[in-house]
């Protein structure tokens, strides 16, 4: 029991900054506290300093703007890529034969609905990146909260299925119907493992790695962190205005901005951003050397 | 104005004088008051009186005993002491006349 209080205080402490860190952990060890005593001291002084951060507005932002939101979105889209992809893969791996390969036709059709699974793929990582990039930025120091509310919101809205009425774009692979597909549904693996592994690999992992890296969007310099912020929110627009919702009010109030324009062609094209960033950043090129350095 | 723990803290750091660090402010805290003083409370109350500049904190050396970790020692300012004096005397003020005692 000692040893697991002391294991839980030295992950809470790592909460703390790094000076502060030290001097609790050497404070501890020099009263000579037992691991629950330690442990009730540590936890006290997380809460306090993550109750502190709650009094600035971006945090809150980071809620109200991404959070709950964009939660929702991306479990719409993680479930529209899910059943998508799955009738296809039950499509083939059902009927799969070898000498299929030599039809020209279906050398033609695999290859253009793996493409388009593959790029569905690539742009629900890339939202959730984005998505994770956005919220690690603006909540900073709160983004433990942040980030366990962030998870909460995709598995409570993946596990009663969101609402898939708002869920359309073109960007992802769609089923449709469900019903129409339901041999492949009636299978548990498709209806129920396979959205939750197509969740945990394509958004919760995205996700996770984004937020690392907004952590960090402090120390680059001013023009790098507007160019990315816009880049980023232009992303999240994409994931937003797809929905009927928003496409509703596109046609109403903002004709020019319908789906189907220039401005959607290129919004399609900064989604793939973090694409870019992460060649940059592995290449190491000087614009993403850090303000200190 | 100072918090009654605020001026707790700011009394015992200027009791243990050069030696005043978390653990030791901690443990003279408890011993005068014979309450407990959490750690939570301690480091949040550093941070707000280092904020009104009553005290300045660096971090020290590490110590054997404190398994190689430095210790965050605490300096009460001029601003502190005139802080914890002028408390001191409101109290003494307040308190003129009234015996509890005898309540």
């Amino acid at each position: 029991m000692t040893r697991i209080c002391w294991w839980l205080v030295d992950r809470l402490s790592r909460l703390l900054e790094p000076d502060e860190r030290e001097a609790v952990r050497g404070d501890l060890a020099e009263s000579g506290e037992t691991g629950g005593q330690a442990l009730r001291g540590v936890l006290g002084l997380v809460v306090r300093r993550q109750a502190a951060l709650w009094k600035h507005w971006r945090p809150w932002l980071a809620l109200i703007g991404v959070v709950i939101p964009v939660g929702m979105l991306l479990t719409i889209a993680s479930r529209a890529t899910a059943n998508g992809s799955a009738i296809y893969i039950w499509l083939y791996a059902n009927n799969w034969d070898w000498s299929f390969l030599e039809n020209a036709g279906f050398r033609h059709d695999l290859a253009h609905f793996s493409a388009g699974v593959c790029m569905s793929y690539v742009t629900l990582m890339c939202w959730s990146w984005t998505s994770g990039f956005v919220l690690g930025s603006l909540s900073r120091g709160a983004i433990p909260v942040n980030g366990a509310l962030f998870y909460l919101v995709l598995l409570l809205a993946e596990l009663p299925g969101a609402p898939r009425y708002i869920g359309h774009s073109p960007l992802l692979y769609r089923t449709g119907d469900v019903d129409v597909h339901s041999v492949v549904f009636a299978l548990a693996f498709y209806r129920v493992m396979f959205p939750l592994i197509v969740q945990a690999v394509l958004v919760l992992l995205p996700s996770l790695w984004g937020m690392r890296q907004g952590l960090r969007l402090v120390t680059f310099r001013p023009l790098l962190q507007t160019t990315l912020w816009i880049a980023a929110l232009a992303t999240l627009a994409a994931i937003a205005i797809p929905s009927h919702v928003w496409w509703r009010f596109n046609h109403l109030y903002l004709p020019l901005v319908a789906w189907d324009g220039w401005q959607a062609r290129l919004l399609r094209l900064v989604v793939y951003w973090p694409i870019a960033y992460m060649a940059a950043q592995w290449g190491g090129p000087i614009a993403f050397q850090e303000k200190n350095t | 104005m100072l918090g009654e723990f605020e001026y707790l803290l700011l009394t015992a750091a200027a009791r243990l004088g050069e030696d005043a660090y978390g653990a030791a402010i901690r443990q003279e805290i408890e011993d005068v008051t014979g309450r407990r003083c959490s750690i939570g409370a301690l480091y949040t109350t550093l941070d707000r009186l280092e904020a009104k500049t009553f005290i300045k904190t660096r971090m020290g050396s590490p110590t054997p005993q404190r398994g190689g970790r430095p210790k965050r020692m605490v300096r009460v300012t001029a601003q502190g002491i005139r802080a914890a004096r002028d408390f001191y005397a409101a109290v003494t003020r307040v308190s003129r006349g009234v015996s509890w005692e005898a309540l």
